[in-house]
This record gives structure tokens, C-alpha cells and sequence, in this order.
């Protein structure tokens, strides 16, 4: 049973041949495998979106998908963001308004955050709650991190 | 008003470039060669005798390197408190979750494999899960002699009973204040369990060397107490142990500062031969096998004037701390201290229990026990408003403690009081245009919380030969903001720019003493460290820069982090010019600086002493409630906190907002549900739910100031007082909004529903 | 308990009859998944222990969402909730199924959640298959036996169980085109959190003689949440069917839902609340009918 399967995947741009066992979690192999550590473990059922990772873009939670799956896909994680040094808008404007406390949702919801911009890029304050409802945070109230995700969409709006 | 250079200012956190780039390393992300995985088998029954454990089918499991169990360690007891905690239970177990064996193993899939391989049996004993039940004379015993604990002098645990704490304040004439009064209020309140959920989960890792010196990489929010507890639990020197802190800590709230992982992983280390062994928690386990707030009864009878002066108000609290002590004892304490709120009353009496059930055990929570009999003072007072006819915003500004007024409970004379401007702030803020809407609601609440005295904090600030600087100290990052407030601390002091500072993790061969990064006390008491240890430096800087100028020590002056002489200020010396002038860049300056607060009162060590600081704070909410459905909406909420000096605003206000939104879910809906076996039924974050950002209302913060005499800059404590007064405030709300006053949390919208009902028979 | 993956064999098959005859041969020790939000989490909860793990996502042809006036919608098995929930032509002519799958979970659960896995897990407190029900439904199923189509009220047997053999796979759900003067609305109360679990679901689809007079002419009504499966609530059909909807109607049909239903916890408080909802929902309906 213990058969190992070869996937192709991209991740972060970079392209990655792989032999992964059936029941390996995209998350176990972002994180142990490939050393990602910046995709958390939070709850391990999809209930608390600290394992959010883009799949082509889409958000999903990693701690529910196998590396099976993601055979021939795109995988955006939180340490692709920046590009040589320069932080994306998003990342920006939660250091800038203090969005960040703890920090352990901070990657997943800044990846669902950017799945919003990237198809609604004038989002309304509950567009944005929609969108981060998945992404549990106990530290600040959410408050912040809605104000951030406002003031980046602007920013890229400007930007373009 | 005093100019400040860096105090004051809401500058960005250090941490969050790490955090956003997906580059800061929490507990679960450190990783050694060689590592083991431990996991954890968990008592099914809540109370039994263990009558046999067999372990050699899962010893001989390929792959499996340790397994233990309570024999192993059965000399071994630990506890902050009371020091009743075995690693693994011993003899008997006494709930559902308590660790019983654990076996480390070359991956985590082979562990938990194993774990299948052990087999317990067991010999059922009666269980206990009510509080009062279990404080009845003919209560199972869930410890059988709580007197061959050890436990700090300050608690006082009742023989032959699971009263594992009983402490009393008297002040003034009880029964006078009553004969006194015009009304007399009796109600009973509860609070139900509630989780931290914290995102991340309890990790440790432990590894001996060949000395016996035993390492822990972890995510605790005091490792010098951890240090201290597995000290004295395990019989070795300070030194023989080492507490290296995870650079962050996702989320604590207090769920992390007991023995819970560590100890379990200790345990195993013992037997793999110097191999590390890591112990990472999942979500049920959090649920399960870690601890809780305190559930809690609250008795509260207060008799006032036909004016609405408070006269007499005499509470009994009865805590429930599940299993073990744990902080429980020390969490009863310091609310009974505070349990007659924050009013100005002649005459007081509380009487606080802690109390064994055989569940899951309750401890250090965000809060510390004072948002239970805040919730209860706070509706009460409403009760009492509206029975005299009085606003509720008058009442309790008529009856709030002013500077220079005698705590409640007769303990301490209290300085630096905001509360009425707290009160005031909102009652302005409040608009004057009313809500047309039948079904909306207002309500307000005010509460205090003191900290835990006496505690100590140490820091060492060394100053490179640059100019640049670095703090050493063991307060965590748990997103509270450290890395920025004692930066900005350091800043204002030698005029550095917060870029130049770097503040340390925790590592106690590295870094100097700290109690611990929670009651709120680390910006108050690691603050106070840091400024001495600056100012150290600085003297030592002044010495030099004088040797330098050729003129005596006290013609040198020091101001905007440049050195001079009095007479001649024009020509002037950075800090880089004075150290490399002297040493060239051979050599650094260090400062060290020590905060033990000074009070008077009672000798017993910490915990019986007045608090040094006290934070006041008042919360206004704004509730909708769908009659048909008796759901809330918080539409708003207005929190006014008094934090003596904000030294950054924006980390404050955050911490205002995160706390009314964690303030919110056990008021309306958070409760860890036990079944009829005493097993927590709904582990996990689908049944059991935290408040999402579709949850949130609307939140104005306010910050008001009042300089506290002690305090860096004026500086108190905000962090556990940002969730005290949400539940009153908002059930408050809801009273106003369908005329029926919820006793029990959390407020479903059954209870709403059905409260409705009976009120229109 | 949450443990982690037990070891299993994974495939994924490119066409049907490679699928299903992965199926006949695994016969009750294969697991079909789709977007695992159920399936993956029953693993590590070990509710499920399957050896083999059949993959769906890659089958050509099961990602497809067809409408037209002729044959109605015909939803692929491979498409998700935020495919249905963003869908302009769900959204504007089979509304209540459009807000049935934006019912479930967070963003994250919808892009991995399909609309026939939420109906293979057969949870009473599922979302679609309330508007599914008040849509007449029809399920089409695969095996190497040959094809059938089941009626969604046919396909629920029991809490988590349903008509399925261990050797079929659902290729398709059919919806047929609606009458003009149709207006269909899902509501649903969440358990206690905005995003939580389904305490009660309604899904109901009302079609009028016309706008003024209001008759109905059908109607059909969905519960979810609120008996051990999801049920058909035939009796406030009944009574609805041939009158002309006013307040009246809609507070008696209201009473009539709640007598229908056979909640197990929290019993007293749910059954109260399918009155609120079929109220709500009926009135929501009303509103869509232009």
C-alpha cells in the first residue's frame, strides 16, 4: 500500500518533481517536506483557514488535500508573495496598520485576502469579511486586519 | 504636557515583517535531526483507578523507541499552586483526557499506531462534576488528602474536602451595611467553560544531554516559571534545566503557561537516549486535554440607599478548576479581591472557593477569574439601576472608586483611577439621536483587574559599539507587542530609533529573570527593567563621555542621544562616538536593570500582596435582537480603557478590539459542552465556535490616561482587562432591547426566546 | 478522535468506466472523493478507514454546468459551491440553490465542496438539499450495471445514509426549467455563529397564476436540519396549493411546517423556528416573482 506517486507541481514559481505518499497532506509537504513553514497547522478540519494556500489562485485549506492532487498545479503559499524583497500591498498595509499581533492567521488570511483583490479589486467591507470568514483570528477582533485589506486594495488600485 | 521621542507613537511592530512574509518561527516549526514524535494515550473514564497497564505490544511496535506511563515518574508532582499534577496519571485517573501513557516513535503515524497497542483497564470510580455537589460533605474525593500537597503559602486548601481553596476579605460591618440599606439585591449568576482558542496549538520538544541537563523548546508564556515549576517538581537544580522559547507563540490568552506538553515530553526523553522527542497537540487535544476558563456560581447580595449608594455587598464565588489546581487557586484569589467591583463600598465580604470536578482542568485565562464576578457585579448594577429609577451610567459613576479611595475589599488605598473618565468618554461618545428601532438595545458595563504582586522582572540593554542596541529578556511574543513597547521603551530613554533595537526570545541560560508575560504586568514590570537597565547604560555612557571631555562626570549631560558639557553644548558625542572612542569596537556597553515592585501589605510571596497597578476600563454595546428568533447582533461597542500611558497606540487599540470581539463569543455562545461521562462533546472548532469576522460589530476604542506613579511614562497594563466588562455590557443591551435579564452565559437565543415568553404570560 | 491519514491506495481514474470499474473491484472498500471536505476530515476523525481513495476530480466531463429552456440545469459532479454560488444563471433562475451552496462553510470550504458530495455525505443538516428538494431533483447515477435516475426524495434513507451502492457514482444532477411566476428563496438559521452549521434550512420554490391574484399554483418545500434526513414538507404544500397567498396563509402554512418535523436536540426551539423560517422564506419568494 505504502506506493509512492510522482507529481509535478509549481510552487511559488519554482517547479518541484516529487514522489509523495498517497495520504501526505499538502500541508505536511509544504511544511516537512519542502520547508514552508509559513503555512500554519491550526485545527487540521478546514474549520480555522491557518493552512490557506492559493491552488491556481483559489483559496483553499491545505490541511484537507492531499499532494496527490495538486499533481500539475499552481500552489501560491505566504512565502511567495514578496519578490526579491518587495512586499506585496497586502503585506505592506498589515505591518502598516497593525493587522499583525500574533501572527498565526496572519499568512492564510493574507492569502485570502489577495484572492479577493485578485478578483474584486474594490472590495466592500463585506465582500472582505466574506472572503476572510474562514480565516479564524482570536487575537484582533478583525478589525485591523478588514481596515489593512481595504487600504491594500486601494493601493493596488492606484498602483495599476 | 511632557514631549516624548519615542513613548507615545504607533509605530509598527518589529515581529510583522517576519509575520507577513511567512519567515517567523513558532514551536511547530523547529525541527532537529533525529527527532522523535511523541504522542499521548488519554483517559477514557473521569474518575477510575488504574488497575493495570500493559505496554509491550506497543514497546515492540517497529519504530517505537519510548513508551511510559505514571510509573515511571510516580515520585514526580507539579503545580504552580498546589503541586498536584503528575505527568502521567499515578494510581488513578481523574478525567476524561488526563495523559496516561506516551509513547515517541520515529514518525507520528507510528506513534499513534502504537498508542492503539497499549491497554488499560480500569476500576470505575463515582465521579463528581457539579461544583456543589462536589464541595458536599459526602462528595467523592478527587484528591484523598490535599494536605500531603505542597502548596504556596498564600492558599489554603480544606482537608478531607475538593475544596482545593477557600479565601475570605472582610471589610467594614457586613451586616451593619445591610440594616443600613433601603434595597437589598440577591441574585445568583453563572458563567459556563470557555477555551482560549488560541490558532496554535501547545508544542514542546525535550532532550537530555549526558550531564542530565534537560533542554524544552516550547511555547510557554513564562519559561522562568516553567523553569522554576519543573524545578521543583523534578528535584533538579535550575540550572540542570533549560527553557528555550519559540521566537513567537501563536495566540495564549493564559492557555499556555501550565505544565501540559512539556512535562509529557520529559518524560519521554528520559528513555531515548539524548534523542530529542517532540510533542505537537492537535485541536481535540486543546479541547480536551489542556485547560479552560473557570466555570463559575456567583452569589452576590448588595444592599444600597434609596439613592443608589452602594452600602453592603457580600459575594460567595465557587470556581470550578476541573481535575487540578493548577492556576485555580491563585485565579479564585485574585478575583476575590475584586469581586465587589469597582465602587466604593464601606462594607464587603467575600468568600471565594476553588473547587476539584472531576473534568478537564480550568486555569489561567485571559481575565484571571475577574470576568465572571464582572459579569455578575455589572448586572446586578443594572438590576439596581432600574429598580431605583436611576440611568445606569449615573449610578455607577456615583458609586466608582476615586484616587485615594480604599479598595473594596479593604486591601489597598488605589492610585491612578480612569475609570470615571472611561465612563464619561462613552457616555459622551454615546449620540444623542435615539435608535426608532424596538428591537435595539443599549448597555454599559465598568469593571478593574489588578496584577500579581509582588513579581519581578530583570532585562539587560546592550548597547554595541555602533550605537545599536539589543534588549535581553525572557518576556514572550504572543502578539501582545513586547518587541515594539520595549523597543520604544529603550528608544525614549538613549534616543535610538526603534530600527537600531533588537529584543530577544526567552532563553533562560540566556536571558534574565521574568515571572512571566501575562496578568498584564509586562509593560508595567519588564518596562520598568528595561528603563533602569537604559538608564545603567546611560550612567556608564555619562562616565566614559566625561573621561572623554576631561571634565568631571557631573558637567556631562546627556539629551536627544547626544553627550555634552553644560558649558559647551554645542560640540556633542553619539553614543558610537563615546563607546568607540574609549574601546575602539572591541568592546560593548551593558546595562542591567531589575523591577521588584515595593508594596506594603501581607508577607506570603506573590499573589498576597496588593496589586501594584489596577486597570479600569468600561464597555458600552449596541445590540439588535430578532424577537422571532431570539438571535444578537452586537451591532457596536465602545470600549474605554484607562492604560496610564499608551506608549503605542496602535498595539493598545488592538488589543481593544481583539478583546471585545474574545469578550463577545463567551457572552453569546462559546461553551465547552461536557457530556453525561464528563468527555468534552464538541472538541473542535466546527462545534465549537469562535466569533469569525462575519461576528464582529463595529468597535470605537478609547484610551484615557491616567499616569500611574510607578508606571514607564505612566504606563499600566491593558491586555486581560480588554474582554472584563464585554458580557455584562452587552447582556445589559439586550435587557434594554426585550426587557429580560439573562442569568446564565453564555445568552443563547433560546434562553432569550424563552425568557421572552414567560415575561408575556 | 483526530488522528493522523491511516495509509490507503489512491487513484484517478481520466474516464467513467475506468471509474466505475475501479468500483466494482474495490467493492465496499473504496471511498469516492471529490473535493474531500467530508471525506478527508471522516479520515482523520477515522469515521472512515477506506483502502482505496478514488479521486473523481480528474473523470473528463463531470466539470459542467448546462442550462437551457429545453432540458433545465444540469449540474456536473465535479462542480462546486462556488461555482453554483457565483453562477449568474443559477443565481438568477434557481436562486434558492445558488444561496444553498453559499450557505456552506467558508470560501475555502465552497472552492473544494461539490454539490454531489454535499448529497453522497447526506447529512440531515446539509444545505442544498432542501432547494434541491423544493427543485424536484433528479439524481443521475453510474455503475457497470448501466445508468439510473433517482429522485432526490427517493435518495435520502437515513442520517448519513442513501440509496448509493457501493459501486455507483453520481454523474450528474438534473433540475428541469421553471414555469414563469416562479420565485424560489433558501433561508437558513446557523447554529449559534454567522458561520456555523445548519440548525434549520428551508428551501422552497413558489409559482403564482399571476402576479396579482397571487394563487399558487405549486409549490414544493425542502427542509433541512430539522428530521433525520432532509425531508419534503407535503402537508404545507397541500394546504398552500389552490389559495391565494396573503399573511393569513403564510402564518397557518407556517404552523402546518412545524408540525411536519421531527428535530432530535434542541427539538422544542428548532420546530419554532421552521415556522420563523417558512415564513421568511415564503415571503422572500413572494418577493421574487416579478
Amino acid at each position: 500500500m505504502d506506493r509512492l506517486i510522482n507529481i509535478n507541481l509549481n510552487i511559488n514559481n519554482e517547479k518541484y518533481d516529487l514522489s509523495v505518499k498517497p495520504n501526505t497532506l499538502l500541508l505536511d509537504l509544504l511544511r516537512d517536506e519542502i520547508g514552508l513553514t509559513g503555512t500554519k497547522r491550526g485545527c487540521d478540519t478546514g474549520e480555522c483557514g491557518a493552512c490557506t494556500v492559493l491552488i491556481d489562485g483559489v483559496p483553499v485549506n491545505s490541511c484537507i488535500v492531499l499532494a496527490v492532487e495538486v499533481d500539475g498545479k499552481n500552489i501560491t503559499t505566504i512565502e511567495g508573495l514578496s519578490h526579491n524583497g518587495k512586499l506585496h500591498p497586502i503585506q505592506e498595509t498589515f505591518i502598516e496598520k497593525g493587522a499583525v499581533q500574533c501572527g498565526f492567521c496572519t499568512p492564510g488570511m493574507i492569502l485570502s485576502a489577495k484572492a479577493l483583490i485578485d478578483n474584486n479589486p474594490d472590495p466592500t467591507e463585506q465582500d472582505i469579511k466574506v472572503a476572510i470568514a474562514g480565516n479564524l483570528c482570536r487575537c484582533t477582533g478583525y478589525k485591523k486586519i478588514i481596515e489593512a485589506i481595504s487600504a491594500a486594495a486601494e493601493r493596488m488600485r492606484r498602483r495599476e | 504636557m511632557k514631549k516624548y521621542f519615542a513613548a507615545g507613537k504607533s509605530l509598527p511592530r518589529p515581529d510583522a515583517i517576519e509575520k507577513v512574509t511567512g519567515r517567523a518561527i513558532y514551536g511547530d516549526d523547529i525541527k532537529f535531526a533525529n527527532l522523535l514524535y511523541g504522542k499521548v494515550l488519554r483517559s477514557t473514564h473521569a474518575h477510575a483507578k488504574i488497575i493495570n497497564i500493559d505496554i509491550e505490544k506497543a514497546k515492540k511496535f517497529p519504530g517505537v523507541k519510548a513508551v511510559v506511563t505514571g510509573k515511571d515518574l510516580s515520585h514526580v508532582l507539579g503545580g504552580e499552586a498546589i503541586m498536584d499534577y503528575p505527568f502521567l496519571a499515578v494510581g488513578k485517573v481523574r478525567y476524561v483526557g488526563e495523559p496516561v501513557a506516551a509513547v515517541a516513535a520515529i514518525s507520528e503515524e507510528i506513534a499513534e499506531e502504537a498508542l492503539d497497542l497499549i491497554d488499560i483497564s480500569y476500576e470505575e470510580l463515582p465521579p463528581v462534576f457539579d461544583p456543589l455537589k462536589s464541595m458536599e460533605e459526602k462528595a467523592p474525593l478527587i484528591h484523598d488528602k490535599i494536605s500531603s500537597y505542597k502548596h504556596i503559602p498564600v492558599i489554603k486548601p480544606i482537608d478531607n474536602s475538593n475544596i482545593c481553596h477557600h479565601v475570605q476579605f472582610v471589610n467594614g460591618d457586613i451586616e451593619k451595611g445591610f440594616k443600613k440599606s433601603d434595597h437589598i439585591f440577591e441574585d445568583t449568576f453563572t458563567t459556563q467553560r470557555v477555551h482560549h482558542g488560541a490558532i496554535e496549538t501547545h508544542v514542546a520538544i525535550a532532550q537530555y544531554d549526558p550531564t542530565g541537563k534537560i533542554t524544552v523548546w516550547v511555547n510557554n508564556d513564562g519559561p522562568h516559571r516553567l523553569r522554576k515549576d519543573l524545578s521543583k517538581a523534578m528535584g533538579l537544580s535550575l540550572r540542570q534545566i533549560r527553557i528555550i522559547n519559540a521566537p513567537y507563540i501563536g495566540g495564549g490568552f493564559g492557555g499556555k503557561g501550565g505544565l501540559k506538553e512539556e512535562t509529557i515530553c520529559i518524560a519521554l526523553a528520559q528513555k531515548t537516549q539524548c534523542r530529542p522527542v517532540k510533542i505537537s497537540f492537535n485541536r481535540e487535544e486543546e479541547f480536551t486535554s489542556t485547560i479552560t476558563r473557570h466555570s463559575s456560581v456567583v452569589k452576590m447580595k448588595t444592599g444600597v440607599s434609596k439613592d443608589g449608594k452602594i452600602l453592603a455587598r457580600e459575594v460567595k464565588v465557587v470556581y470550578d478548576t476541573g481535575a487540578y489546581a493548577e492556576k485555580g487557586p491563585t485565579v479564585t484569589n485574585q478575583a476575590s479581591v475584586a469581586a465587589a467591583g469597582p465602587y466604593k463600598i464601606p462594607n464587603v465580604k467575600v468568600d471565594g472557593y476553588c473547587v476539584y470536578t472531576n473534568k478537564v482542568i480550568a486555569g489561567a485565562y485571559r481575565g484571571y477569574g475577574i470576568p465572571q464576578v464582572a459579569w455578575a457585579h455589572e448586572s446586578q448594577m443594572d438590576i439596581i439601576a432600574k429598580k431605583l429609577g436611576i440611568d445606569p451610567i449615573e449610578i455607577r459613576l456615583k458609586n466608582v472608586l476615586s484616587e485615594g479611595d480604599i479598595c473594596p475589599t479593604g486591601r489597598q488605598v488605589m492610585h491612578s483611577i480612569g475609570l470615571k473618565e472611561c465612563i464619561k468618554k462613552i457616555k459622551k461618545d454615546i449620540k444623542l439621536i435615539e435608535y426608532h428601532d424596538k428591537n435595539i438595545g443599549k448597555g454599559i458595563a465598568c469593571a478593574f483587574k489588578n496584577t500579581k504582586t509582588p513579581s519581578g522582572s530583570s532585562a539587560i540593554v546592550k548597547i554595541n559599539s555602533d550605537g545599536t542596541a539589543e534588549i535581553l529578556t525572557s518576556s514572550i511574543e504572543e502578539g501582545q507587542g513586547p518587541k515594539i513597547i520595549l523597543a520604544q521603551i529603550l528608544a525614549e530613554e538613549l534616543h535610538l530609533s526603534v530600527d537600531n533595537i533588537t529584543v530577544s526570545s526567552p532563553d533562560t541560560d540566556l536571558t534574565p529573570f521574568d515571572a512571566s508575560s501575562t496578568s498584564s504586568r509586562t509593560t508595567f514590570h519588564m518596562g520598568n527593567a528595561v528603563k533602569k537597565a537604559a538608564e545603567d547604560a546611560k550612567q556608564q555612557l555619562l562616565k566614559i563621555a566625561s573621561e572623554l571631555f576631561k571634565v568631571n562626570n557631573r558637567e556631562v549631560k546627556m539629551e536627544n542621544g547626544k553627550f555634552f558639557v553644560k558649558q559647551n553644548p554645542s560640540k556633542t558625542m553619539s553614543i558610537a562616538e563615546v563607546v568607540t572612542s574609549r574601546y575602539g569596537a572591541g568592546m560593548d556597553i551593558m546595562g542591567r536593570g531589575s523591577y521588584f515592585p515595593e508594596v506594603v501589605g501581607e508577607k506570603g510571596g506573590m499573589w498576597a500582596a496588593p496589586s501594584i497597578f489596577w486597570m479600569y476600563a468600561a464597555h458600552e454595546a449596541e445590540v439588535k435582537v430578532d424577537k422571532e428568533t431570539g438571535r444578537v447582533t452586537v451591532l457596536k461597542v465602545r470600549a474605554a480603557h484607562d492604560v496610564g500611558k499608551a506608549i503605542n497606540p496602535m498595539t493598545c487599540e488592538g488589543q481593544i478590539d481583539g478583546g471585545v470581539v474574545h469578550g463577545m463569543g463567551p457572552a453569546l455562545f462559546e461553551e465547552v459542552i461536557f457530556d453525561k461521562n464528563g468527555e468534552v462533546a464538541n472538541p473542535s472548532f466546527l462545534d465549537y465556535k469562535i466569533p469569525s469576522a462575519l461576528d464582529m460589530p463595529e468597535i470605537s476604542s478609547f484610551m484615557i490616561e491616567k499616569h500611574h506613579k510607578q508606571g514607564p511614562y505612566g504606563a499600566k497594563g491593558i491586555g486581560e482587562m480588554t474582554l472584563v466588562p464585554t458580557a455584562a455590557a452587552i447582556s445589559n443591551a439586550i435587557y434594554d432591547a426585550t426587557g429580560v435579564r439573562i442569568k446564565d452565559l453564555p445568552i443563547t437565543p433560546e434562553k432569550i426566546l424563552n425568557a421572552i415568553k414567560k415575561k408575556d404570560i | 478522535m483526530l488522528r493522523k491519514l491511516k495509509e490507503f491506495e489512491y487513484f484517478a481514474p481520466k474516464t467513467i468506466p475506468e471509474a466505475i470499474s475501479l468500483l466494482d473491484q474495490y467493492q465496499g472498500k473504496a471511498k469516492l472523493f471529490a473535493g474531500g471536505t467530508d471525506v478527508l476530515i471522516q479520515m482523520k476523525q477515522r469515521k472512515l478507514i477506506p483502502e482505496y481513495l478514488i479521486d473523481v476530480k480528474n473523470i473528463d466531463g463531470l466539470n459542467y454546468l448546462k442550462y437551457n429552456t429545453d432540458e433545465g440545469l444540469k449540474i456536473g459532479a465535479y462542480v462546486t459551491h462556488g461555482i453554483l454560488a457565483n453562477s449568474e444563471i443559477v443565481q438568477e433562475k434557481y436562486t434558492a440553490l445558488a444561496e444553498g451552496s453559499l450557505a456552506v462553510g467558508s470560501v475555502q470550504t465552497r472552492n473544494r465542496g461539490t454539490i454531489v458530495g454535499n448529497i453522497c455525505t447526506s447529512s440531515p443538516s446539509a444545505d442544498t438539499p432542501p432547494s434541491l428538494i423544493a427543485f424536484d431533483a433528479n439524481i443521475k447515477l453510474i455503475s457497470i450495471e448501466g445508468e439510473r435516475v433517482v429522485k432526490i426524495t427517493d435518495f435520502f434513507l437515513n442520517p448519513f445514509k442513501n440509496c448509493m451502492k457501493e459501486n455507483e457514482l453520481i454523474t450528474e444532477i438534473q433540475l428541469s426549467d421553471l414555469p414563469p411566476n416562479t420565485g424560489s428563496a433558501y433561508l437558513w438559521l446557523p447554529k449559534i455563529t454567522a458561520l456555523d452549521e445548519t440548525l434549520v434550512g428551508v428551501g422552497l420554490v413558489l409559482t403564482l397564476n399571476n402576479i396579482e391574484e397571487k394563487v399558487c399554483t405549486n409549490i414544493r418545500i425542502g427542509l433541512g436540519s430539522v428530521s433525520p434526513m432532509p425531508m419534503r414538507a407535503n402537508n404545507t404544500e397541500e394546504f398552500i396549493k389552490g389559495k391565494s397567498i396573503d399573511d393569513s396563509v403564510i402564518k397557518e402554512a407556517a404552523e402546518i411546517a412545524s408540525k411536519e418535523t421531527s428535530p432530535r436536540s434542541r427539538a422544542e426551539y428548532r420546530k419554532e423556528m421552521v415556522s420563523v423560517y417558512v415564513k421568511r422564506a415564503l415571503n422572500k419568494a413572494l418577493e421574487r416573482i416579478k
